[in-house]
């Protein structure tokens, strides 16, 4: 087993919200665990999230302009495990045939589970995305 | 060491959902961890367990509140000798006590729970996180303030 580091869930956080916002070619599924689940979006039940991501990918418009930004991080380690639990903001402004539309999560939670994998990997095991107020949707403001 | 099993981490999700539903003070309190973190429902930020507990007790334990909860499928991941994920969807109604003395009631049919449990040394379980929301907004009805609480599932 081996044990799992502050610095290396940081930057898996990283990664994933660079890759979410678009700012890194990165795979979204190389950052999980084969086994991993996730709630996320409006989903009612857990899922497996390779799932998840085969449907994020299916509905990402070709065309998109996202923002993220990741408040404190609290971190509980646990040998091999790291909880990790932080605020974050989500703007996304795309282009679809009834014309320019945003989203914006402005309290956006979320609970990711990471672990060490046999090859010494970080992955996320476990991941609970969530608004504590609903996203603020719309057509997009003129520039 | 023993391995975790699902039932057992099964039992604890019933365990708090009787203790909430109950009221025990106690019986909640145990099940958290004294570092727990809290993502409540509502809440924009995660807090420690302890001023969850408070608050709480305050909003869901006090005679003119009630608490009913239908969890469904729970699915647990094994993460360790001592570690375990239970993620399940549930059905939550409850009349909730507000600061300023007024009540409301709350339907979330689709309520959404991620709690981690840890084996303390004492062979107890242990919550040291929690996320709980709902994957539809929830619209609160504020209730009359002399009718008594009906009784939420």
């Amino acid at each position: 087993m081996e044990l799992i580091s502050a610095d290396k869930v940081r930057a898996e956080i990283d990664r994933f919200w660079l890759i979410l916002s678009g700012k890194s070619h990165d795979k979204l599924e190389d950052l999980y665990a084969a086994d991993g689940i996730v709630f996320t979006g409006k989903a009612k039940r857990p899922e497996p999230a390779m799932l998840a991501i085969a449907r994020r990918a299916r509905r990402a418009p070709a065309s998109a302009s996202t923002m993220a930004e990741v408040g404190t991080l609290e971190l509980q380690i646990t040998g091999d495990v790291a909880v990790a639990s932080y605020t974050y903001k989500y703007q996304e402004e795309k282009m679809s045939s009834g014309g320019r539309s945003q989203r914006n999560t402005l309290y956006g939670r979320a609970t990711q589970v990471f672990q060490t994998d046999r090859k010494g990997a970080v992955k996320i095991v476990h991941e609970h995305l969530s608004a504590a107020v609903a996203p603020d949707e719309g057509a997009a403001k003129p520039k | 060491m023993d391995p975790i099993s699902a039932a057992q981490i099964k039992t604890e999700v019933k365990k708090f959902w009787d203790a909430f539903a109950s009221k025990s003070k106690s019986g909640f309190q145990d099940l958290y961890s004294p570092t727990a973190t809290v993502f409540s429902a509502d809440g924009r930020r995660s807090e420690p367990g302890r001023l969850m507990w408070v608050r709480r007790e305050r909003e869901f334990f006090g005679p003119k509140s009630s608490v009913g909860a239908k969890v469904g499928e729970i699915v647990v991941q094994v993460l360790g000798p001592n570690l375990a994920v239970a993620a399940y969807p549930f059905h939550f109604s409850v009349i909730r006590s507000l600061p300023n003395g007024s009540r409301v009631q709350i339907e979330v049919p689709f309520g959404r729970a991620t709690q981690i449990f840890q084996l303390d040394e004492q062979g107890a379980f242990r919550i040291i996180h929690e996320h709980l929301s709902s994957a539809e907004p929830v619209a609160p009805k504020e209730l009359p303030a002399e009718i008594a609480p009906s009784g939420a599932r």
